[in-house]
């Protein structure tokens, strides 16, 4: 179903089945009517509050996703924030999103409050989403209830879950593909979405909620399969935000379960192109979406409905990346002969993580020149994890030694999972640019 | 159980994950990621199996403070009913 606000979800099928369930969350369940009485007592009370602008330091829960629906119906602008970045950050980024009221853990939220600001005017129906890498020069993504909503029937027209579904939710909240294919994708098709527990659940969540559907980074997929943590009754695995190794993506279809991958952006709402079926790297452009390739490969997307009203409070950022309403994605891609999308690798100076998250080059790198007095390094990815490659005479115990008061600010994710010293010269080009190509293979065989 | 009892069995239940990393040596000061190139769901696959073991729960949003062998040591020590 294609819904034009949260408050609409919860009405058709608060409406149409009152009784199914709409969230499980441990023990805990609250069908769609009790759902939507839930998020509408939670607004009154926050109207009754007067503020304006809700960070959610998101942990997942079904009191989180009832205070997000609430917020939302009661006008406020939300902010979804990453409860496991590093308190300053956290800081920084309640008062670039104005915040003036925080839900979350009580500890953490009492924590941060002197952060809190006056509030916005005009922020209704907005939703702050932070693009994948949480960094010092984060971006908050302004998407709105409305492009959500759009972005899930985008996603659920080319993968439809039936009401008999429970889709496992996995993701934080906070990043964007976890919200649209974790939560809204299974409500608007009016299933039952169960809510995972936590990370120390990852291993048993599946046997916990016999779920038919979830959605996965491919550093999860990777853990679920090792573990053996996969229940029989799931039919459908959904594996975005990340290059996905194949190997992993044939382990699971071994067992018989339908595969599909997914390239969308925060800017996009989530979810442009879907494989729906065969190679699952040949992706479907979602009916919503317009997909072209510039000269250079570069991939734009048109996607009236699902796009991002812009950066928040960042024009030039946004003017940048959005031009004529089209959006310049920074990754490269090509046609097949059935017109279907590959995304074969990355124009911006970025690394994309197998846990779904990014790394800006050039910010991480200065980080670790500025810690290590020393300029002549890069970033590459193996295996999908950040590691350093280092040019020049020292010990790899020493340097892990200064680079870790950096490492422990960082999530566990993007810290380096490895240290590469070398004698020689990084290679460059005429301008001075480091080959990261090149370097990547170079290091790859070793 | 004394600190340095918890820290062998942290490199016991590192190698029961990982037998790969037999011949590394596993100190309290080996970082975690980039020492022994574990990920992100590979520490969580021992801090579970270390919760279970020594029956304390270490808060998730403490997780990102646990950096070296040394510091889940000393997570668990805290949290042990004797401590």
């Amino acid at each position: 179903m294609r819904f034009g606000r949260f408050g609409d979800l919860l009405d058709h099928w608060a409406r149409e089945t009152p009784d199914g369930l709409a969230l499980r969350y441990g023990e805990k369940q609250l069908s769609y009517a009790q759902l939507r009485e839930a998020v509408h007592k939670r607004a009154e009370a926050l109207r009754r509050s007067g503020k304006t602008c809700l960070g959610i330091l998101s942990d997942g829960s079904m009191d989180c996703v009832v205070e997000l629906f609430a917020a939302n119906l009661a006008g406020m602008q939300i902010v979804m924030l990453d409860e496991n970045v590093p308190e300053e950050l956290l800081q920084r980024l309640i008062v670039y999103t104005d915040a003036d009221m925080l839900w979350g853990d009580p500890e953490l939220a009492e924590e941060l409050s002197p952060a809190l600001t006056g509030g916005v005017e005009g922020g209704s129906g907005r939703i702050l989403f932070f693009t994948s890498g949480t960094t010092e020069q984060a971006k908050a993504v302004v998407l709105t209830d409305h492009s959500l909503c759009q972005s899930a029937w985008n996603g659920s027209a080319k993968l439809p879950l039936s009401r008999s579904d429970t889709l496992l939710c996995l993701l934080p909240l906070g990043h964007v593909f976890g919200f649209v294919c974790g939560l809204l994708w299974g409500l608007s098709c009016g299933a039952c979405v169960a809510l995972g527990r936590g990370a120390r659940h990852y291993a048993d969540d599946c046997d916990f909620y016999r779920p038919t559907a979830v959605s996965v980074v491919p550093m999860l997929l990777g853990f679920l399969l090792k573990t053996g943590a996969v229940n029989q009754e799931l039919s459908l695995i959904l594996v975005g935000a990340g290059d996905c190794p194949p190997a992993l993506l044939a382990a699971a279809a071994a067992r018989g379960i339908r595969v599909s991958f997914g390239y969308g952006l925060t800017e996009t709402s989530s979810g442009v192109a879907i494989s729906v079926s065969g190679d699952p790297f040949a992706m479907e452009i979602c009916p919503d979406d317009t997909v072209t390739l510039a000269e250079d490969g570069e991939i734009l997307i048109l996607a009236p409905t699902c796009m991002m009203q812009g950066y928040y409070k960042m024009p030039e950022a946004t003017e940048a990346v959005l031009k004529d309403g089209i959006f310049h994605s920074g990754d490269l891609g090509r046609f097949d002969a059935e017109g279907k999308l590959h995304v074969t690798g990355r124009k911006k100076e970025m690394l994309v993580l197998s846990d779904g998250t990014k790394i800006f080059l050039p910010e991480y790198e200065g980080r670790i020149m500025a810690a290590l007095q020393h300029t002549e390094l890069a970033v590459i990815a193996r295996d999908g994890r950040p590691v350093l490659v280092f040019s020049g005479e020292a010990g790899q115990e020493e340097l892990a030694r200064q680079l870790k008061p950096l490492m422990a600010q960082l999530p566990r994710g993007q810290q380096l999972a490895g240290i590469h010293i070398t004698s020689e010269p990084l290679p460059r080009t005429a301008t001075g640019k480091i080959k990261r190509w090149e370097l990547q293979q170079k290091v790859s065989t070793i | 159980m004394t600190r340095d009892e918890i820290l062998q069995k942290t490199r016991q239940v590192i190698l029961d994950c990982f037998p790969e990393m037999a011949d590394m040596d596993l100190r309290e000061d080996t970082v975690i990621n980039t020492d022994t190139g574990i990920d992100s769901m590979g520490f969580v696959l021992i801090i579970c199996k270390l919760e279970a073991m020594f029956d304390v729960r270490i808060p998730e949003r403490q997780w990102k403070k646990l950096s070296t062998l040394g510091d889940v040591a000393d997570a668990i020590l805290k949290r042990l009913p004797n401590a």
